[in-house]
């Protein structure tokens, strides 16, 4: 954070040896980086925006959109859930989508199960979401037909062309769009997902080098080998 | 009181502006710098090394408005720069016209955020009529300018490597960074294919000079270097100037006019403080506009006086006129090779470490369009970030599948970004709206804007291009299909921010606005030392030669001062 003092001394540090020495050297540049990279310390979270039974479900969804495997957690245990109640607590517009798509999506489990989502088997919950990535499927290609059908002569000459019809399910769609890209930032922004991916950058370093190894591993498996 | 006074009243700190200032204030000359936004801190504003999860928006700031496409234009983590839409200063768009304009209101201007490609203009670029019969030939020559690219070259250091190739001209370069394995592959795919891939040209340092560190290979340019190693006008440039003494910065200062006497000398420039909304009054012996192509036309067009009617310097009606951007086509790929591959960090000195200058110069025959374009490339492993993935979740759904897809897919992107040369064109211009004001009460700008089969044409070649060097290294075209891209393969007009032309240099007061040192040709004590004067815009992004061009332009002007002739 901006706020926070070690950082602060840190930069002022810098900048004070940039302009007496003229040069920061790779320690230096690497002191900054991984004092900014420290992780802060969490208190329990309290949920700002939603009912219980709402999180409860969020968080069931995250936890099934980015399950724990034998790499890495869940996008639960990477902080979705708190990610999804803190932005929504600041904007009414993404609260509502979350108020309004969680129903959806209880409304849509009683009538296929007669159950809400958090209560219903796991099988039946995979099963509603493969229904909801199957019709979001269609609908992107359904769009992308209309897209490039408008903007081609044909559509200029008839008017009266209709593509497909939009998907009933197109509340769900979106809903489940929004939980899963958000469930998926806050799982691969996280020290866990950062190790998950195992990105290896955002540090300083003297000397730029590209390891041999790399190299070797690509150029085999490429046309050029 | 008396309205302060300076010898030269410089208006805009990016690029041009920064570039006056230096050389001016070198030369013991008393400056004044207007900068419509706020002086910039880098300690305080600059994010570098910060990591997504510092923060509980992780990215996406407060209330995710980065989800809602009103965050920050270039992210949350990018420099102070600017955007596309700024509260109470709008522009207008004619009817049937596509145009963004983008807009920096901060000391160092668009030079803090931008992608610091520094290519120098080829011999023949200054040349375009005499070799096609398009567009109109510049009143200067590659000779003349050359002096002005080895010192800007020289000040703001240029990562290089010397390689002979008429489309590229060599410089004085830092000694580059090494390719990383992708580029590796995507050079072996382009040597197949005649297309040069070497090293890229961009305003990093690799080694000390002027106080500034050598890069530390972070890959955070865009965030805003604390060490100086990239150019930005404001720490490369301004700050310095600044401690000579001979520089004052007048920030959130909103240029309204620049003032003529009776005689339609130019004696000082009328602005707005954003502060006190006061309007406000510098005298000056010499003003230097400098506030970007549009904006700086539109300063001129709102010049208006009895001895230029039209506004300042535009007799021969060419202010606005002529207004380019670049033409820009991206495609990316999927390349199996790179997956699995022991991972390292591919940050580096920030952009891609290889680019691929224009190579058909010479075969223009056999094209079906004019000019030509250079490619970018993206790729690597970069630290994710909100919006990363969200391509990857929608097409592997969702569960333990997706992530095991995200995971190996990560690293082996491949992108491409075709940057190249409009025709200057009648039907593209920028004019004052005549019935809406900004905040400050000053007219806004009004765009027309029209690319024609020349830049469409261009468009469909990089996307052949692309995709051949994506197949040539066993990798797979991803994102758009085919039919979308034909649909709507063409960048939309301004977005590539290299927009200039507004009032173009030339060879007399009846076909252009300014003389081949940025002079006005109807006010000797008026110059323009931004895009503005660009008579072509080749596919070399216009900021080295915004930097020459000014340099040039104040060594002139220092001389001519010295003489008393202006």
């Amino acid at each position: 954070m901006f706020n926070d003092p070690n950082r602060r001394e840190i930069i002022r540090a810098l900048a004070l040896g940039l302009t007496a020495a003229g040069v920061m050297d790779a320690d230096a540049a690497q002191h900054v980086h991984a004092a900014t990279g420290a992780e802060k310390a969490k208190g329990p979270y309290k949920v700002k925006a939603f009912q219980p039974h709402e999180y409860q479900t969020i968080a069931r969804l995250a936890e099934i959109i980015v399950p724990k495997d034998d790499i890495s957690g869940s996008a639960v245990d990477a902080g979705a859930p708190e990610f999804i109640d803190t932005l929504s607590s600041q904007n009414e517009r993404l609260a509502g989508i979350f108020h309004g798509g969680l129903a959806w999506l209880d409304a849509e489990m009683r009538q296929r199960y007669g159950k809400r989502f958090v209560e219903a088997s796991p099988q039946q919950q995979t099963r509603m979401l493969d229904v909801l990535v199957a019709a979001e499927k269609e609908e992107a290609a359904r769009r992308s037909e209309e897209l490039v059908y408008r903007r081609s002569n044909d559509y200029r000459q008839f008017s009266n062309y209709t593509v497909k019809r939009p998907s009933p399910l197109g509340p769900g769609i979106t809903f489940f769009d929004w939980v899963r890209k958000m469930s998926v930032d806050a799982f691969y922004t996280s020290p866990t997902g950062i190790k998950d991916l195992d990105y290896r950058g955002n540090r300083g370093m003297s000397k730029y080098v590209v390891p041999q190894e790399a190299i070797d591993w690509a150029m085999k498996r490429s046309p050029f080998a | 009181m008396a309205n302060p006074f300076y010898d030269v009243v410089v208006i805009g700190s990016g690029a041009g502006g920064g570039t006056a200032v230096h050389v001016l204030t070198a030369k013991g000359i008393q400056c004044a710098l207007l900068e419509a936004g706020p002086m910039l801190d880098p300690a305080k504003e600059y994010k570098e090394h910060k990591w997504p999860h510092d923060y509980d928006h992780r990215g996406a700031e407060e209330g995710g408005k980065s989800y809602f496409g009103e965050g920050k234009p270039f992210g949350f983590f990018s420099t102070t720069s600017g955007g596309w839409q700024l509260d109470g200063e709008p522009y207008t768009v004619a009817p049937g016209s596509q145009f963004q304009w983008f807009r920096s209101r901060i000391i160092g201007g668009r030079t803090n955020h931008y992608g610091r490609m520094s290519f120098r203009f080829a011999d023949y670029d200054f040349k375009p009529y005499d070799r096609d019969g398009l567009g109109t030939n510049w009143p200067i020559s590659y000779e003349d300018i050359s002096p002005y690219y080895d010192k800007a070259e020289e000040f703001i250091g240029v990562v290089g490597s010397m390689e002979g190739i008429r489309s590229a001209p060599d410089g004085k370069f830092h000694t580059p960074p090494p390719a990383k394995v992708h580029e590796m592959l995507i050079k072996k795919s382009c040597d197949k294919l005649g297309i040069p891939c070497i090293p890229n040209r961009r305003a990093v340092i690799t080694k000390s000079i002027n106080g500034r560190a050598a890069c530390h290979f972070c890959g955070q340019c865009g965030r805003g270097c604390m060490t100086a190693s990239n150019y930005a006008s404001s720490q490369v440039q301004v700050f310095p100037a600044m401690k000579t003494g001979k520089l004052k910065v007048y920030d959130m200062a909103m240029v309204r006019e620049v003032a003529v006497d009776g005689n339609g000398k130019v004696n000082g420039v009328i602005y707005v403080d954003k502060r006190t909304r006061k309007e406000m009054r510098i005298d000056c012996r010499v003003c230097i506009v400098a506030a970007s192509a549009c904006e700086s036309a539109r300063i001129l067009l709102n010049s208006k006086s009895s001895a230029f009617p039209n506004g300042l310097a535009n007799g021969s009606g060419l202010v606005g006129r002529y207004l380019m951007d670049t033409v820009g086509f991206g495609l990316s790929g999927y390349v199996p090779a790179l997956e699995g591959m022991p991972h390292y960090d591919t940050d580096g000195a920030g952009g891609a470490h290889l680019y691929m200058p224009w190579w058909l110069w010479d075969k223009h025959e056999k094209l079906d369009f004019p000019r030509g374009y250079h490619i970018e490339i993206g790729g690597g492993y970069g630290l994710p970030g909100v919006g990363s993935y969200h391509g990857q979740a929608r097409r592997f759904g969702y569960g333990a599948e997706m992530k095991k897809e995200i995971r190996k897919g990560y690293g082996a992107g491949v992108g491409f970004a075709g940057r190249g040369e409009m025709i200057p064109n009648e039907h593209s211009y920028m004019e004052i709206d005549p019935g809406v004001v900004d905040q400050w009460g000053i007219p806004v700008a009004r765009f027309h804007f029209k690319w024609t089969d020349y830049e469409w044409k261009q468009a469909r070649h990089m996307e052949r291009v692309f995709a051949e060097i994506i197949e040539g290294m066993g990798g797979r075209v991803t994102g758009l299909s085919a039919a979308q891209r034909e649909a709507d393969g063409i960048s939309i007009p301004g977005t590539i921010i290299h927009e200039v032309g507004t009032a173009r240099m030339g060879t007399n007061a009846k076909n252009s606005v300014l003389n081949g040192y940025g002079q006005a040709h109807d006010a000797k004590n008026l110059f323009v030392m931004d895009g503005a004067s660009f008579v072509s815009n080749p596919d070399k992004n216009p900021t080295l030669t915004i930097n020459a061009l000014a340099w040039r332009g104040c060594d002139y002007l220092a001389e001519e001062m010295r003489k008393g002739n202006v």
